[in-house]
């Protein structure tokens, strides 16, 4: 057996160090969790991830249709303007299911948190990285989708990456902070779908920037934005995202976790009486 | 592995309770403050050295929990250091973590590795965990079709089989058929003696004193004792007792209760001895010759005895502000032993109740050896010519016993 270990308890919180060390122990337990929260969510319905895929498809479509429509932003671009709605909606679908669910994570397990100890982290962070399969599906779909609507492979493909990356840990750094909130503050829940409700709109998934004139520049201050552009980039030649926007949605994702671990490095242990 | 297995010092948990807490009330900085501060333990000092049994013994919000949550490590003190050392595996009440959508199978792996085992231990030991569950023909079958009973003894297994270090039991053994208790009791002794530390909490008296030769009583988020089980399940009785006495109202008033042996009170007898229980009544209206009945209640609320006076006997006439004294005596004959109540009614001479007090003292009798359940029938058995009475085997022929000359059941 190896060397049995010793934990030490008292009033202070843990430090950084010991919070990570948690982390990286507990990573086999967030992989089960995790794994376990994906079969678990399609596990009764007969045609299983394929509605993970079908319902933003048809999100997407509907938008597209309503404001190509409205605003006649499909007509007469450089590029797809289907493909455009799909990529960006790829990325909000992902975005918007991972942060719900996370931000009741830690208070649905109260049943398991009350007698085993792990940190709680993990809770919040399962939705970022179950959801990754849907997103890797619905990635798929944008690059099948791309040659029939004429639309070129191209070196912009590669934007993928550094897009998946800050799409993860944003989402990952975000429902982390916001599971560990909702301990304190239920009305979070309500908040965070009537937030969610709105920020589809003031993201540029169904429009282009531009098509605000002048106050698409503002669009830059939404963290998203940079993120959603980087995977409609990747997919057509369309201007987004501005430099400013990828900046936002770096800072924004840096300042959102350094927020999220000082919470959860703070009251990890703390939460559990509030359940 | 130095020290102790479980170490508190000077510990104290505060919890705050709330009365409302929303997001706005939180921001508005004035206003009466929204929250209370509730002391669930205060300085409490405990030391239990690998591979000893401990009972926790308290009434409700004693803060039996609060302590196992702190040993879990699940939450922190508010002052004070708790240190634990090796693993230590919580005895999940009820299946707690399983998933219903998911296999027993599934269900064991996440729960292992919640537990700190990783993939390849829970492989190794997979067998023996379905074994002892005995679950092996639902082990792929989603656990929502289990019975608790199943549910339970799937949680038990896989937490008996990670090899803790350190094992705590929450009253768990309160599910599950006689059969899965006594082979989780089993368990639980054969891990104490290949060195594990067990951890026992109980309201079971019982159950205590049967596992664990020390036994510590909190109350009030203090320790009241540490150390003998016997000494701590006497106190704990007081408590109750001493709880229970409150308001009551009504045509009579109990003023007083003791039970006794020989004129000192008591907690704890053997199954030898005369017990005297003593209550003073005042009336608080005429009574016509009032009825007494007296009646024994085992732990689970089963009835173990009962005694009353008969209809219509007139023994005297009382007046509103008399007193009178009512002694019941009574053998502690109880067999298996445990922990048993009193129960005492005063009614008029139609046996009708006047003043009910059904939360008497509460008593602990030792189990006669090789006797289980609340009567003693004093039951003899013959084999043959072989004869086994409540403690011995004899022989009609005045010869050696066969089972005697093995050294069996020389008690």
């Amino acid at each position: 057996m190896p060397e049995s270990p010793v934990l030490r308890l008292d009033s202070r919180p843990e430090s950084l160090r010991e919070w990570l060390g948690g982390m990286w122990r507990h990573r086999a337990v967030l992989m089960a969790l995790a794994s376990k929260d994906f079969r678990v969510r399609y596990k009764r319905a007969s045609l299983g991830a394929f509605w993970a895929v079908a319902v933003p498809v048809l999100q997407a479509a509907v938008l597209g249709f309503v404001f190509s429509r409205v605003g006649k932003f499909g007509t007469g671009s450089r590029y797809s303007y289907a493909v455009y709605v799909l990529a960006g909606m790829a990325v909000w679908a992902y975005v918007s299911v991972a942060v719900t669910s996370a931000t009741t994570s830690i208070v649905d397990a109260s049943s398991l948190t009350d007698k085993v100890w792990f940190p709680r982290a993990v809770l919040a962070v399962v939705p970022a990285v179950s959801n990754l399969v849907t997103l890797a599906i619905s990635v798929v779909v944008v690059v099948v989708a791309m040659p029939l609507f004429a639309e070129p492979f191209t070196v912009r493909l590669f934007l993928l990456v550094p897009g998946v990356v800050l799409a993860v840990t944003f989402t990952g750094a975000l429902g982390l902070l916001l599971g560990g909130l909702y301990v304190y503050f239920r009305d979070l829940k309500f908040m965070v779908q009537a937030v969610v409700l709105v920020w589809l709109y003031v993201t540029p998934i169904a429009y282009p920037p531009s098509a605000l004139g002048s106050a698409g520049p503002w669009l830059d201050f939404n963290p998203l934005t940079g993120i959603v552009g980087m995977f409609q980039r990747a997919a057509v030649d369309a201007p987004v995202p501005s430099t400013r926007a990828v900046v936002v949605s770096v800072v924004a994702t840096l300042l959102l976790t350094v927020l999220a671990v000082t919470v959860h490095r703070r009251h990890d242990r703390l939460f559990v009486d509030m359940l | 592995m130095s020290g102790a297995a479980i170490e508190l010092q000077g510990v104290s948990k505060r919890y705050w309770k709330i009365s409302e807490r929303s997001l706005l009330r939180s921001l508005v900085p004035f206003g009466p403050p929204n929250r209370t501060q509730l002391w669930a333990l205060r300085d409490v000092d405990l030391r239990v050295e690998p591979g000893e049994t401990v009972g926790l013994i308290g009434r409700n919000g004693a803060g039996k929990t609060t302590l196992l949550r702190l040993l879990a490590g699940v939450t922190q003190p508010t002052a004070g250091t708790v240190v634990t050392r090796g693993r230590l595996a919580p005895l999940l009440s009820v299946g707690v973590g399983f998933h219903q959508e998911m296999t027993g199978r599934e269900n064991v792996y996440v729960n292992g590795m919640l537990l700190g085992l990783t993939r390849s231990e829970i492989d190794a030991r997979f067998d023996d965990i379905v074994e002892f569950a005995e679950l092996a023909e639902f082990i792929d079958t989603p656990v929502k079709f289990y019975s608790s009973g199943m549910f339970m003894r799937l949680g038990f297994s896989v937490a008996v089989n990670s090899d803790p270090d350190t094992l705590l039991v929450d009253e768990v053994l309160a599910v599950g058929d006689v059969k899965f208790q006594r082979r989780c009791l089993d368990r639980i002794r054969s891990l104490s003696r290949s060195g594990a530390t067990i951890f026992f909490v109980s309201h079971s008296m019982h159950a205590v004193h049967l596992t664990c030769p020390r036994t510590i009583l909190v109350h009030a988020g203090s320790i009241e004792h540490d150390g003998a089980t016997e000494a701590a399940i006497g106190r704990y009785h007081e408590l109750m007792a001493a709880a229970d006495d409150e308001h009551q109202q009504g045509p009579v008033r109990v003023l007083q209760r003791g039970l006794l042996v020989d004129g000192a009170p008591v907690k704890s007898i053997d199954q030898a001895s005369i017990l005297t229980y003593r209550v003073r009544v005042r009336f608080e209206q005429a009574v016509d010759g009032p009825g007494i009945d007296f009646r024994v209640f085992t732990e689970d609320g089963v009835l173990a005895y009962s005694m009353g006076t008969t209809a219509g006997e007139r023994w005297r006439r009382y007046a509103p502000g008399d007193e009178a004294e009512v002694c019941v005596i009574f053998h502690s004959r109880l067999g298996g032993g445990g922990t048993f109540r009193i129960a005492l009614d005063v009614t008029d001479r139609h046996r009708k109740v006047l003043a009910s007090d059904p939360f008497g003292p509460s008593f602990y009798v030792a189990p006669r050896v090789g006797v289980a359940g609340p009567a003693d029938l004093d039951a003899t058995i013959a084999v043959d010519d072989e004869i086994r009475t409540n403690h011995t085997w004899i022989r009609l022929d005045g010869s050696q016993p066969t089972n005697l000359a093995r050294g069996r059941d020389s008690a």
